[in-house]
């Protein structure tokens, strides 16, 4: 298996989406962080910043900005594992390694650790740009604890989420549809669900998601119930595994021609 | 478990059998009940036009393909049998198959990273093909005789026995093609096995030293060049102003067998089947007929080759 891996690493640093969608995420947790502290307050018509910013569970909420981007990853997963078939590189990865599960199980498990990566990245982003930006006014305290919370949920759920992106493209295997179904159902199908069916919403992927990202009024999912982290994480697994197992008997084991 | 290269000691081809393999693509026969082999230390050419099932054999041969019946075997083995296909058979199978932004030099390392290779590995077969100076370009700006170079490269990766190339010779100016022909001849040389596929018998016929010929997805020959050659009988253009007494003459069979064709092809020529020229001089000679010509047809093997794959409209897919 280490080959493989290695091999499946050299595929993502030897082409630009990993660089760029980071940088999307570097930039995106930048915008929210600048949100939070600039413009949410004076949205909100709270006249003096500073009655927001010493709230302790808003300076939380300007961290919980590192999972706001969580979108990037799930598609970083879904380019890589599609491009395989877009490109026809496919056939080479498979003529070195015929058993295609094994291929499907070594890219999740590179983009398992590319998500987690990515998600620390996210992290330094926004402690970093809230601790440049909250300085000079009166905030409540960075708790070590909380940053320390949010530091392990954002980097265990775009983990698992990059891990999901390749098991939905190893079912949906053209590149176009996989981004724009993925986009779809995240920003539209899951939103709706969520509205008008309550219990449904935590057990979802992008519900699942927030339980582990512990960032619900961040992605605006403010009041909705979510799972535990432990549990949102076992659940978004779950759909990544399901999913990569359906791949694996129907999309995966097609002709390649 | 990482494996080990050897660079000093050739790897020694193994056998490839295909066994009443077919396949169906909906209701497209592509290949039907074809069996074939093909053997160490010698160069095999594919042959067939396109759409008669090359490609999907080739594909069947190397996992890529599920066959609806029979099987193709590597060394006795079906391919995703066996334990390190990388370092076994070598395929180039198109030449598309690259991510257009990664270096010629980053595709080779995708392969060589995958077979526990050294880095190392992917400038030494740019080496090979000819590609050292680009091997920092991107595949996506190469011309389609790099990107046959850079298939083949991929091919090479592993030193496998078994080389399996889908129309290699496609793209490449006259000198690519010479390279080629010293490149595989030299690897049947060192006992590996070498399958080239093509459409047009004339790009390899001085490459291969045996043939398996396909039409519409079944087999039509396999056996040495020479012996298809063998197959097309030799032909004289005989003009004579004594056409029919040259007929005569040629049919006396106290000295010989007699011509197995005699065409007239004008009123003073004959296309004359299965004797050879000097065979037909000493008997117009000896029937006191004049000559004005006496020329053997060239023995044309592409002719030869389409003659025995036109059977009607193309029933597979390329």
């Amino acid at each position: 298996m280490m080959p493989l891996l290695r091999s499946e690493l050299r595929k993502v640093t030897t082409t630009k989406v990993l660089f760029f969608l980071t940088l999307a995420v570097v930039l995106f947790t930048a915008l929210n962080v600048f949100l939070l502290v600039y413009l949410t307050p004076r949205a909100m018509g709270v006249e003096n910043n500073d009655e927001l910013l010493t709230n302790p569970e808003y300076v939380t909420n300007i961290l919980g900005a590192a999972g706001s981007s969580s979108i990037f990853v799930l598609i970083l997963g879904i380019v890589a594992m599609t491009g395989e078939f877009r490109h026809m590189t496919i056939t080479s990865t498979l003529l070195v390694t015929p058993r295609r599960s094994r291929v499907l199980i070594a890219k999740g498990i590179t983009f398992l650790a590319i998500g987690a990566v990515i998600g620390l990245i996210a992290f330094a982003t926004a402690i970093t740009l809230a601790t440049l930006t909250l300085a000079g006014k009166s905030h409540a305290p960075i708790d070590t604890g909380v940053a320390l919370q949010i530091l392990g949920g954002v980097v265990l759920g775009f983990a698992i989420y990059a891990f999901v992106g390749v098991a939905v493209g190893a079912l949906i295997r053209n590149q176009v549809a996989a981004v724009v179904g993925a986009l779809i159902w995240v920003l539209i199908v899951e939103a709706l669900l969520t509205v008008f069916v309550d219990w449904i919403g935590k057990w979802l992927p992008g519900g699942a998601l927030d339980a582990v990202l512990q960032a619900t009024n961040v992605s605006g999912r403010g009041g909705n119930e979510v799972l535990s982290v432990g549990a949102g994480a076992a659940v978004l697994i779950g759909y990544a595994v399901i999913l990569g197992a359906i791949a694996s008997t129907t999309t995966m084991r097609r002709d390649i021609t | 478990m990482r494996h080990r290269y050897c660079s000093t000691m050739p790897t020694i081809g193994q056998a490839l059998t295909v066994e009443h393999l077919s396949k169906r693509f909906g209701k497209v026969h592509a290949v039907q009940d074809l069996s074939f082999s093909v053997e160490p230390g010698r160069v095999t050419g594919f042959l067939g036009p396109n759409g008669s099932g090359k490609t999907t054999t080739l594909r069947c041969m190397l996992g890529l393909v599920r066959p609806t019946g029979g099987a193709a075997r590597i060394g006795g083995h079906v391919y995703r049998d066996l334990d390190h296909p990388g370092m076994i058979v070598g395929a180039a199978l198109e030449a598309s198959g690259f991510h257009p932004g990664r270096t010629a030099r980053g595709h080779l390392r995708v392969i060589s990273d995958a077979l526990g290779l050294p880095k190392s590995r992917a400038d030494e077969v740019l080496e090979l093909v000819g590609l050292a100076d680009s091997a920092g370009r991107k595949a996506g700006g190469f011309s389609l005789g790099m990107r046959q170079r850079l298939s083949l490269a991929a091919a090479l990766v592993g030193d496998p026995g078994i080389l399996i190339l889908d129309e290699p010779a496609n793209g490449l100016d006259p000198e690519g093609i010479a390279w080629l022909r010293g490149l595989l001849r030299g690897l049947a040389r060192e006992g590996k096995t070498v399958l080239v596929s093509s459409h047009v018998l004339s790009e390899v016929q001085q490459t291969v030293d045996d043939v398996v010929i396909i039409s519409r997805g079944s087999l039509v020959q396999a056996g040495t060049l020479a012996e298809l050659a063998g197959n097309g009988a030799v032909r004289v253009r005989v003009r004579t102003p004594r056409r029919e007494a040259l007929i005569t003459a040629l049919q006396v069979t106290s000295d010989g067998s007699p011509p197995t064709g005699l065409d007239p092809t004008g009123p003073d020529e004959i296309l004359v089947t299965g004797l050879t020229p000097s065979d037909i001089g000493r008997r117009a000679f000896l029937a006191g007929v004049e000559l004005h010509e006496l020329a053997q047809q060239t023995n044309d093997l592409e002719s030869l080759f389409l003659e025995l794959t036109a059977t009607g409209t193309p029933g597979g897919t390329a």
